[in-house]
């Protein structure tokens, strides 16, 4: 009796997550569970294992965890890198997830909030740079520091950072950028249960 | 990959540099100015001569790390931005672990596969610049830790056993290669506070990150960030930290603005002041008040200075 029930098997799934071919070792898991020990979002939401993950990936079922919440619950802490004995590089694997997710219209939602300060990071050539009443309360602690009251970034600086989301595709991609598509995705964790669907 | 992970402070610099490239950090200098302020009086007070350019832009890495930028792009912006240190044949200081990490990591994409050095060039080669992969990326806190007996010779105002609760931050640790510790049992930054006169504690969850590394502090605060900070404060307190220090001013943005949120959500008092560790360093080597910023932070530093018996004025 096999520990798993594959569904959809396709041996070409694990290089279609790994697009962008980051985590050329993924067939080396161990399985060793380390990953799930040193990771945060695994004690809050157990539904989420970074090991069952790779476990499905590799095996060409990585389609539930697509419409899962639980892959926009991960911080990128790397936990699971550091303590990993072959040296995987799960957030690579969980950033590329979640770009296969969202272009199956998946889990738009957490990302459309970043659109905006996407769209004014292009425009300033820095990231996080607050609507106007907050520019001033940055230009007042940055004077009373004795600095200029503005980050000191050129006027080429911004003209190239803008410039290099058109040349990389950046630009129409943001555009394009739209949650009315959206798909709903679950989480199979609730009142201390993990629910199998 | 080949090369060594783990390296001591003299091997990473055989000589103290005399002029660092230090970039500059979005969150850094914006959101806490008095971070990248702090690191340059420290270097001041130590010889080493700061570099920057206006015409370095943010790295881009945060936005690519909550989806919705491509690597193609986060490739170009680190190439051009690298290529503009090369200009001045210095190696980099980040301050910021995001501006760190992302940098290292895509460098090392880079240089280990051609084709994506050949796209970002491709891409650069266009407002005339070229990657080389040739300078160096550090952070500055490993600068701090080769020189924390001479920084410890420079103190003037003693921390007086304060007792210091240290956050490594994540994205330093996690890197493949060329760092000063594992991630296993770190201590370097325990043992730079213990050289400047502070008391480290080893509070419980030490290396529990800040929750807000991908913008999980925007889409999942409630769900997931505020129970992982809520144990990640509550430790600290049992161990008695008075002081939080950071090597990130993006963990700072997570510790620091969230603990009233923590406070009123879970009826507990957490009132920890979280500061860069350039900042608690420039405030023992004696950099005036008035250049560390404090007034950005949302936990006062008030009792911090009262403690230490330093003037508001000073």
């Amino acid at each position: 009796m096999p520990r798993e029930k594959y569904s959809d098997k396709n041996d070409n799934l694990y290089k279609q997550v790994d697009a962008y071919n980051l985590v050329e070792n993924l067939e080396s898991c161990l399985s060793c569970g380390k990953c799930v020990g040193n990771c945060p979002v695994a004690s809050l939401s157990p539904s989420y294992n970074p090991r069952q993950v790779i476990s499905d990936v590799l095996n060409g079922n990585s389609e539930r965890w697509l419409k899962s919440e639980e892959i926009w619950r991960c911080f990128w802490c790397a936990g699971c890198a550091t303590v990993c004995p072959n040296d995987i590089q799960f957030p690579l694997l969980m950033m590329q997830l979640r770009y296969r997710a969202v272009e199956n219209n998946y889990g738009l939602k957490y990302i459309m909030p970043f659109k905006r300060f996407a769209v004014r990071a292009r425009e300033d050539g820095l990231t996080f740079a607050p609507s106007e009443k907050g520019r001033e309360k940055i230009r007042r602690y940055r004077s009373n520091l004795g600095t200029s009251p503005w980050p000191e970034i050129s006027d080429r600086a911004i003209a190239e950072y803008k410039e290099l989301f058109d040349l990389t595709g950046a630009t129409e991609h943001l555009e394009k950028l739209s949650d009315e598509a959206e798909k709903p995705v679950s989480l199979s964790y609730t009142e201390g249960r993990i629910i199998n669907d | 990959m080949t090369e060594q992970r783990v390296v001591s402070p003299e091997e990473l610099f055989p000589e103290v540099p005399e002029s660092i490239f230090l970039f500059r950090s979005c969150t850094g200098s914006m959101e806490y100015p008095g971070t990248e302020n702090a690191i340059k009086e420290v270097m001041n007070k130590l010889g080493v001569k700061i570099v920057m350019d206006p015409d370095q832009t943010c790295c881009s890495g945060y936005l690519l790390t909550c989806s919705v930028y491509k690597p193609e792009l986060s490739l170009a912006v680190t190439a051009r931005n690298l290529a503009i240190v090369e200009r001045q044949n210095l190696d980099t200081y980040m301050f910021c672990n995001g501006c760190y990490g992302y940098n290292r990591e895509l460098a090392h994409i880079m240089k280990h596969n051609p084709a994506y050095m050949q796209m970002a060039n491709d891409v650069i080669g266009k407002q005339g610049y070229k990657y080389e992969g040739k300078t160096e990326i550090h952070h500055v806190q490993e600068l701090w830790y080769r020189l924390k007996d001479e920084i410890a010779a420079k103190v003037v105002r003693p921390l007086k056993g304060l007792k210091v609760g240290v956050h490594y931050g994540c994205h330093y640790l996690a890197q493949q290669y060329r760092i000063l510790d594992d991630g296993g049992y770190p201590t370097f930054h325990e043992e730079i506070i213990a050289a400047i006169g502070g008391t480290p504690v080893f509070y419980k969850e030490r290396q529990a990150c800040c929750g807000y590394s991908v913008g999980r502090g925007f889409t999942h605060k409630e769900e997931t960030v505020q129970p992982h900070l809520y144990k990640k404060f509550k430790s600290a307190k049992e161990a008695w930290v008075e002081l939080m220090t950071t090597t990130c001013p993006g963990c700072n943005v997570g510790l620091d603005r969230e603990q009233p949120n923590l406070n009123k959500r879970y009826e507990d008092e957490f009132n920890i002041p979280v500061i860069d560790i350039a900042q608690l360093i420039a405030l023992a080597l004696g950099v005036p008040l008035k250049k560390l910023g404090f007034e950005a932070n949302t936990i006062s530093l008030d009792g911090i200075l009262n403690r230490l018996g330093i003037e508001r004025g000073e």
